[in-house]
């Protein structure tokens, strides 16, 4: 049964194979640039103060490339259920050679097991390949300007896109049983990938573990670092408007109280656009050291850097977990197509 | 193979319903019927790819499809005779010797040589007979106790029909099987079967060994007249009129009453033809196996 998986799955392998191994060779001299370009013009450049003016070129050069790759890789687990899990069956329902085929002595179960765990490992290895090339290669550019838990990004590094690719191929085989016709297959299982790709950053990550709230001190440096400050409404809606900071970032975390987070007074009390305007002389620098000086303080909710990983292993499990389920349900499944 | 008040619907059509047969191992089996009659539905159950909707089958023993060892056992070669049409020759016999136990690989080959398949074709590329004769060779390759044909000569020409089936006797000599084949054309089983049965509109019209059957039915001819008063023992299948002259098919038990000077032996072929005529001039009103066991 492994013989006729890999003889049936050897064309489709060696040209997933093909189209990979050129996207790696682009992926490395991508990389290489990137790292070059990081330690000659990044590391070290607080000597001359060309920090700034060298991150907003290294941003206009690869961040591009990087996110471009990025979705590449977001697109291999939706290939891999649109055309090796959706097709698994169907192409057998549809050219009658299930006929032949489960009338030899291995059973439907068997069949189906050994396609299941042998299309899984292929896809495994070969997305496992491109993601960890991809992670090496862009790293740079995640930790200077990127966040990584950017839905974009979170999903196409490290391990979450191998629980994607095995989760799709799983689904693909499920629904091709289900429907038994290929190409509407093919479609509804893009369509329910791209739904889970879309609900999961959205509605199910940010609740993978409770998020911190935490208060932060509007200091001199903060005010700096941010975006601006600013209300929801227009200056129409009056001087009693409460203002918030936008912007705000913390390295490596990723903050789920966006896009305004409220300045709260000393007292508690809501920082308004009157107060605001109390400070406002014209004179930038002074502005901000008046601002400083009010003892103001806004809170945020976050995940902190340090549950990248955790979160990368909960994701996985889960997607591998449904995965599983959907390759126990067709197993079941299996034997009642007649 | 034994079977009890077997049914099978797909939606609202009923493709097989009530069907009771007990057929005796060793035999060569014909199931003839027209086009939609149920003859694959039947097939497909005997093989475990088709699951009954009522009633129960079993076949050399033991729930078709249930289990590597009934997998075994049987050996199937579907209506179209499917092949995976981007292996080759040598691949599906490799296919073959991976996925059975009991895989003959000096058959296989030999078979292979015979009817003068190159082992490098890509299956994609066979005629209909050869493709039905490379899947014909990985069903008997596997050595099973029952081989079952759905069809096998429907799509080849009448030569290809021919040396198939001449195959087909080779094999079951060779083999010592049990054979059980399907057609809508009758003089495709004539020549090779032993036991016949006859299906037509999801229903069993007669089923039992060939030479049985034959002894009981006769051909009667006279005037139209004579057919007014037959006794009770005497079963008419199928008359034809003409003005003056009548055909009848008849079904009796007992000897022919002496007032028939004409009556013959039916050939097989006249026989089966009579049984599906009646069936399809009474829609619905077929004879339930078990009808027939009774009238026997």
């Amino acid at each position: 049964m492994i013989w006729l998986t890999w003889r049936q799955a050897r064309a489709q392998t060696l040209i997933a194979v093909g189209i990979l191994t050129a996207l790696a060779i682009y992926v490395v001299i991508l990389g290489l640039g990137i790292q070059d370009y990081y330690d000659s013009n990044i590391v070290g450049c607080a000597a001359d103060n060309s920090c700034q003016t060298a991150t907003e070129l290294f941003r206009d050069k690869y961040q591009g490339s990087a996110a471009l790759t990025g979705a590449l890789l977001l697109a291999i687990p939706a290939l891999i259920g649109i055309f090796w899990g959706a097709p698994l069956i169907t192409r057998e329902l549809e050219t009658g050679t299930h006929k032949l085929v489960w009338n030899q002595s291995v059973t439907r179960t068997r069949w189906l097991a050994t396609k299941l765990i042998i299309i899984a490992l292929i896809s495994l290895v070969l997305t496992a390949a491109f993601s960890f090339l991809l992670t090496w290669a862009v790293d740079p550019v995640d930790k200077l300007i990127g966040s990584r838990f950017a839905a974009m990004t979170f999903d196409s590094r490290d391990i979450v896109p191998l629980a994607y690719a095995v989760f799709a191929f799983a689904l693909g085989t499920t629904v091709g049983m289900l429907i038994r016709r290929t190409l509407p297959a093919m479609a509804v299982t893009l369509a329910i990938f791209a739904i889970v790709q879309i609900v999961t950053p959205n509605l199910v990550r940010p609740h993978l573990m409770s998020p911190i709230t935490t208060n932060v001190a509007f200091t001199k440096e903060i005010a700096q670092s941010i975006d601006g400050i600013g209300s929801k409404g227009g200056p129409q809606n009056g001087d009693s408007e409460p203002v918030g900071v936008s912007g705000y970032n913390k390295p490596g975390a990723w903050i789920l109280s966006e896009p305004l987070n409220a300045l709260i007074n000393a007292d508690g009390s809501a920082f308004t656009r009157a107060d605001m305007k109390a400070c406002m002389t014209g004179d930038f620098e002074k502005d901000l050291v008046c601002l400083a000086s009010k003892n103001l303080h806004f809170s945020i909710t976050y995940h902190p850097a340090s549950r990248y990983w955790p979160f990368q292993w909960i994701e996985t499990s889960i997607f591998l977990a449904l995965a599983l389920g959907l390759a126990g349900a067709s197993l079941v499944r299996i034997r009642r197509i007649s | 193979m034994e079977t009890v008040g077997l049914g099978k619907r797909y939606g609202r059509k009923q493709a097989l319903s009530d069907c009771t047969l007990s057929i005796p191992p060793g035999r060569i089996v014909g199931l003839v019927g027209p086009n939609g009659a149920g003859k694959s539905t039947l097939l497909g159950m005997a093989c475990g790819l088709i699951r009954p909707t009522t009633g129960s089958i079993s076949v050399l023993g033991g729930r078709p499809g249930s289990s590597v060892e009934q997998l075994t056992k049987v050996g199937f070669v579907a209506q179209d005779t499917p092949v995976y049409a981007g292996l080759s020759v040598a691949d599906h016999l490799r296919l073959g010797a991976r996925l059975n136990p009991g895989w003959d690989p000096e058959l296989a080959q030999r078979r292979i040589e015979q009817v003068g398949l190159d082992p490098q074709q890509k299956a994609g590329r066979l005629s209909g007979g050869q493709r039905a004769q490379l899947a014909l060779t990985i069903a008997a390759a596997k050595r099973p106790e029952l081989m079952i044909f759905d069809e096998p000569v429907a799509s080849l020409d009448p030569l290809a029909r021919r040396s198939f089936l001449r195959n087909l006797l080779e094999f079951v000599a060779e083999l010592d099987v049990s054979v059980v084949l399907s057609s809508h054309v009758l003089s495709d089983l004539e020549q090779v079967c032993d036991y016949l049965v006859i299906l037509v509109d999801s229903r069993v019209q007669l089923a039992g060994e060939v030479d049985e059957l034959l002894a009981v039915h006769y051909r009667l001819s006279g005037g139209r007249s004579d057919f007014d008063a037959l006794p009770p023992t005497i079963e008419v299948i199928q008359a034809e009129h003409t003005s003056l002259h009548s055909t009848v098919i008849v079904r009796s038990t007992v000897p022919i009453p002496p007032s028939f000077p004409g009556a013959e032996a039916v050939t097989l072929e006249q026989m089966a033809l009579a049984y599906l005529t009646r069936a399809a001039e009474l829609p619905g009103t077929g004879y339930s196996a078990k009808a027939l066991e009774a009238q026997r």
